[in-house]
């Protein structure tokens, strides 16, 4: 409805009495983005490419750690060397193991935990504080204390042995446990990540819509499957993709827990392990690197199948 | 379809907040019942404790002979259209429809044949394929209506399913709705704070203020005899003239001056308990005369609207300031002298405390 | 069938608390005990019932003493006993600056990369992303090279400047989706009043973002604080941090593990504290822009 008012127009009680003037409007768009990326792509080209650069040199090269002497240019030696024996093989396989069921295990369990702390309950934001701990100790000192209570005659076995009776466990001497006891230190560390991950994922799903489901008679797992996961699977997979590749740079950890061999028969020798053992223990730096490349090479190979991954959820809901 | 009944029901929430006091609401089988009101007014509130999505603090509400207090929301055969659709977006419009079908595990040809009809009645059919996020928002809309139609359930409840489309999309849906009501015979219970939709869509309204029920009744009658302060400036467009004034027996006074009216015996008025009041009269039942001729006041026109279909003054009484509707053809200007005639049945009265109309339900009853 | 679910929901609750709080549980009486208390086949857990709580570990990490060992002889404390203080101002310094870096550097490009066309720009977010995926084994000896030649060694700006390019990925991608859910409109009506696009982004944008700022700087906090292996081999001499230390309570022989625990509930505190205070603000900030409204 138009009306023609012909009452005298009213002033707009909150004009400016002042022009603003705009300070640095020299800066424009184009300048600003400049001037916002410039300095990451620096520091992260200083800190990543220049030792990536390096490193690559270095594996065609018999450097070692002394860095005197001279250093010979062998071509693909290092690689043929570690492509044909099956040591190197092995390693992927167990770090493949290690980091697979650490990162299953903690998505399972963070998102069943991020489920049960989406109800309100008196202490729920304590609790949820509480629970991301485990995370924001030192690696270190999480791995001594839990070999400390897994080790033979540890806390674990002192309940295992004389309170249950059994025999004792060898948590981590027996080769065939020790990967186990690697992920299990892991999970307790990193759940609370997943945890946090899936808590931000579910909180973003629109109540009115479980409220439909709700009228519309809709059972738990028909809610969890139409409403629910497609909405929270892109966060997860982001989730995913970050503890991946942490999980699989992890040293320190399985370092501490049993030791720079990654125990026993090298049960939990990861590929990251294993450079280690070559550039540190044998002092071959351009073995090393050489093998630091490979595992480069498949984390980026794994991650941009699971970013394609990602987008496909991301973009076509 | 049934009838829904609600009796004293109370909501209170954390915090001491009380959305909604003791409403007691009796909709007939097969009606289209408006809950009308400003937003807090707890109309929305009502109608999620109807389909059991919140729980009342106290009272009890009946879906046809059942009492449904102790129901969850998917076993009291209700369908509830969101305000915001609430469509499942990684699902296909056949997929959304026929979601509470598959829930309970009809059979597929039941589904299909139920779902098609929907779709035909409805006007959606080439869309089922789709997916509802890419949709426009009257189509949405639609797709919302189909999923909660497809149950056949005893109750629609809808809330403010037309606030978010635009003003011309509203209109057409106003009239398919109340339509698709009719051939449906189902009842239903809408909210929304649109005076229009109510008055052009319902049975009848309840209207809503704080949590209080105001009035309940045909939208005709709310508009002829409200019965609360509240529902008679609600209603109505420009609102009702109000004057607060003190009641000395038949005698008005306007408590800023400059008016006096004197109450006839027919227009049905109780002043016998009240000595102060606001009086009303819509902008339609008062009469200019150009001058200082006879009438119940006089005034200046302060403002001309002219609206095309009628024309809209705006007249200075001293210190109030009225506004009378009058045909298009009657032209005035700014600063004339004129004076006003009140209709003798259309005026209204209420108490200046308990805002109750003071007309006597014997007046109400001469219809 | 109510109360069926919610016994169910109540137990694993609890369940689950239990699994993740008692290593910390076991950890935090573990700093009050004594050596053989720690150390003795059958565990305790009850204060004053169980065991005599003492403060001596919590006094053995900031000052040099002599220790009695189980059976009478005196041990005297390990030399770097005392730098434990002076460690912890390092890890001050290098973590809060290098977290204060990465958030706002971060905050800045992934703002860049959100509202202005940049080239390449998935390229750029998967090349930010690829630094993450780097061993730091690999990283460890080229850096270490570069730092010497550059006088980084052993200083405040290396690890700092290593730290940064750390937490430089995780802040982008978390800010970057976080900017993307923000109408553009804010400083689009900011620049019609007359504003210049800096002063839109300082007076409008930013405000909006602390909270999803505060929460990429916990993660940041907790990466820098903890990092072991590159602050154990760059900055041995001067401006070194608390986890190399942490490790050499290990040391050869028995590990002190009343120390240790002491040392490591000292220094997860601020860590904790700092998380608790900005609670309310981790689940708004962490979508990444994945889940659209």
């Amino acid at each position: 409805m138009s009306s023609a008012d012909l009452s005298p127009p009213t002033a707009t009680s909150n004009s400016q009495t002042k022009p603003i003037r705009p300070t640095f409007s020299w800066l424009t768009d184009g300048r600003l983005s400049f001037l916002f990326v410039t300095p990451t792509l620096l520091i992260l080209l200083f800190i990543a490419i220049y030792p990536l650069l390096w490193s690559l040199s270095a594996s065609f090269t018999d450097r070692t750690l002394s860095q005197s002497g001279d250093i010979t240019y062998i071509g693909t030696d290092n690689y043929q060397e570690l492509l044909t024996e099956d040591r190197p093989w092995e390693r992927f396989v167990v770090t493949g193991q290690i980091v697979g069921f650490s990162v299953l295990f903690e998505l399972i369990i963070g998102f069943g935990i991020a489920m049960l702390l989406n109800r309100k309950f008196a202490g729920r934001s304590i609790m949820m504080t509480m629970m991301l701990i485990p995370m924001m100790l030192s690696p270190v000192v999480v791995a001594l204390f839990w070999r400390f209570m897994m080790q033979g005659d540890g806390v674990f076995n002192y309940y295992v042995n004389d309170v249950l009776g059994f025999d004792s466990i060898l948590w981590l001497s027996d080769r065939r446990i020790i990967p186990w006891a690697v992920i299990l230190v892991d999970v307790w560390m990193w759940t609370p990540f997943m945890m946090l991950i899936s808590l931000a994922g579910l909180s973003a799903v629109p109540k009115y819509l479980y409220e439909a489901a709700e009228v519309d008679r809709a059972g738990a797992w028909f809610r969890f499957r139409h409403i629910t996961l497609p909405i929270v699977s892109p966060l997860l997979m982001i989730g995913i993709i970050f503890r991946t590749m942490d999980a699989y740079k992890m040293i320190d950890i399985i370092f501490v827990l049993v030791g720079d061999r990654g125990g026993s028969g090298r049960a939990a020798q990861t590929a990251g392990l294993y450079v280690y053992d070559i550039a540190f223990k044998n002092f071959d730096t351009g073995l090393g690197s050489a093998y630091g490349y490979i595992m480069l090479v498949v984390i980026i190979a794994l991650a941009n199948l699971l970013i394609r991954q990602l987008n496909s959820m991301k973009g076509q809901p | 379809m049934a009838e829904v009944t609600l009796n004293n029901i109370t909501k209170e929430f954390d915090g001491g907040v009380v959305a909604v006091k003791d409403l007691s609401l009796s909709i007939t089988d097969g009606e289209f019942l408006v809950l009308l009101g400003p937003s807090g007014c707890g109309k929305t509130t009502t109608l999620r404790m109807i389909a059991g999505l919140d729980t009342q603090t106290r009272g009890d509400i009946f879906i046809g002979e059942r009492r449904v207090n102790e129901l969850r929301a998917g076993d009291r055969d209700i369908a509830f259209v969101f305000q915001f659709y609430a469509l499942y977006p990684h699902l296909t419009v056949w997929d959304n429809i026929s979601f509470p079908l598959r829930a309970q595990n009809l059979p597929q040809n039941e589904v299909a044949k139920r779902v098609n009809e929907v779709a035909t009645r409805l006007r959606i059919s080439h869309l089922l394929k789709k997916r509802p996020g890419r949709l426009p928002g009257g189509e949405q809309q639609r797709v919302a209506l189909g999923r909660a139609m497809v149950r056949q359930p005893q109750v629609f409840l809808m809330d403010e399913p037309l606030t978010n489309l635009d003003a011309s999309l509203r209109a057409d849906m106003r009239t398919e709705l109340k339509h698709l009501q009719q051939e449906l015979a189902t009842t239903m219970v809408y909210v929304t704070h649109d005076q229009i939709e109510a008055m052009s869509m319902s049975h009848r309204i309840a209207v809503l203020n704080l949590g209080v029920l105001q009035q309940v009744d045909t939208p005709l009658n709310i508009y002829r005899y409200p019965q609360t302060l509240f529902v008679a400036t609600f209603i109505g467009s420009p609102p009702m003239n109000i004057i607060e004034c003190s009641l000395q027996g038949d005698k008005l006074n306007g408590v800023n001056g400059h008016f006096d009216y004197t109450l006839t015996p027919e227009s049905g008025f109780d002043t016998s308990e009240s000595n102060s009041g606001y009086f009303g009269i819509r902008a339609e039942d008062i009469m200019l005369s150009a001058g200082d001729s006879e009438g119940d006041l006089r005034g200046e026109i302060s403002i001309r609207e002219p609206l095309g279909d009628e024309t809209i003054y705006r007249v200075d009484i001293g210190a109030y300031q009225m506004t009378v509707k009058t045909s298009p053809k009657f032209v005035l200007s700014a600063g004339d002298r004129v004076s006003l005639t009140f209709n003798r049945k259309r005026i209204h009265l209420f108490d200046k405390i308990t805002e109750q109309s003071l007309r006597t339900q014997e007046a109400v009853a001469r219809v | 069938m109510q109360r069926a679910s919610k016994i169910t929901f109540w137990v694993s609750l609890l369940l689950v608390f239990f699994f993740f709080m008692f290593p910390l549980y076991w950890i935090l009486i573990s700093s009050f005990k004594t050596r053989a208390d720690i150390v003795s086949t059958t565990p305790s857990y009850f204060p004053f019932v169980e065991f005599e709580p003492t403060l001596d570990n919590y006094l053995d990490v900031f000052v040099t003493r002599d220790q009695t060992s189980g059976d009478g002889s005196t041990v005297t404390a390990s030399a770097d006993v005392s730098q434990f203080r002076d460690r912890l101002i390092n890890s001050i310094i290098i973590t809060g600056a290098s977290t204060a870096l990465a958030v706002f550097v971060g905050t800045l490009t992934a703002y860049a990369v959100s509202r202005f066309t940049i080239p390449l720009e998935d390229d750029f977010m998967f090349f930010v992303l690829s630094t993450k995926m780097l061993p730091p084994i690999v990283v460890l000896i080229p850096v270490f090279v570069l730092f010497n030649n550059l006088g980084l060694r052993d200083s405040y700006h290396g690890l700092i400047l290593l730290y940064t390019a750390f937490n430089l990925p995780f802040v982008v991608w978390i800010m970057k989706g976080f900017f993307d859910e923000i109408p553009r409109e804010y400083e689009d009506a900011a620049m019609l009043d007359g504003y210049s696009r800096l002063q839109a982004i300082y007076k409008i944008v930013l405000p909006e973002a602390i909270p999803a700022m505060a929460a990429t700087a916990v993660f940041s906090i907790i990466v820098s604080w903890n990092e072991f292996v590159l602050a154990n081999f760059l900055n041995r001499d001067s401006a070194a941090t608390v986890p190399p230390y942490l490790n050499s309570i290990i040391g050869v022989g028995a590990v002190e593990w009343g120390r240790l625990a002491a040392a490591s509930v000292i220094y997860v505190l601020p860590v904790i504290i700092f998380t608790f205070l900005v609670r309310n603000h981790l689940l708004r900030g962490v979508t990444f822009g994945a889940v659209r409204r």
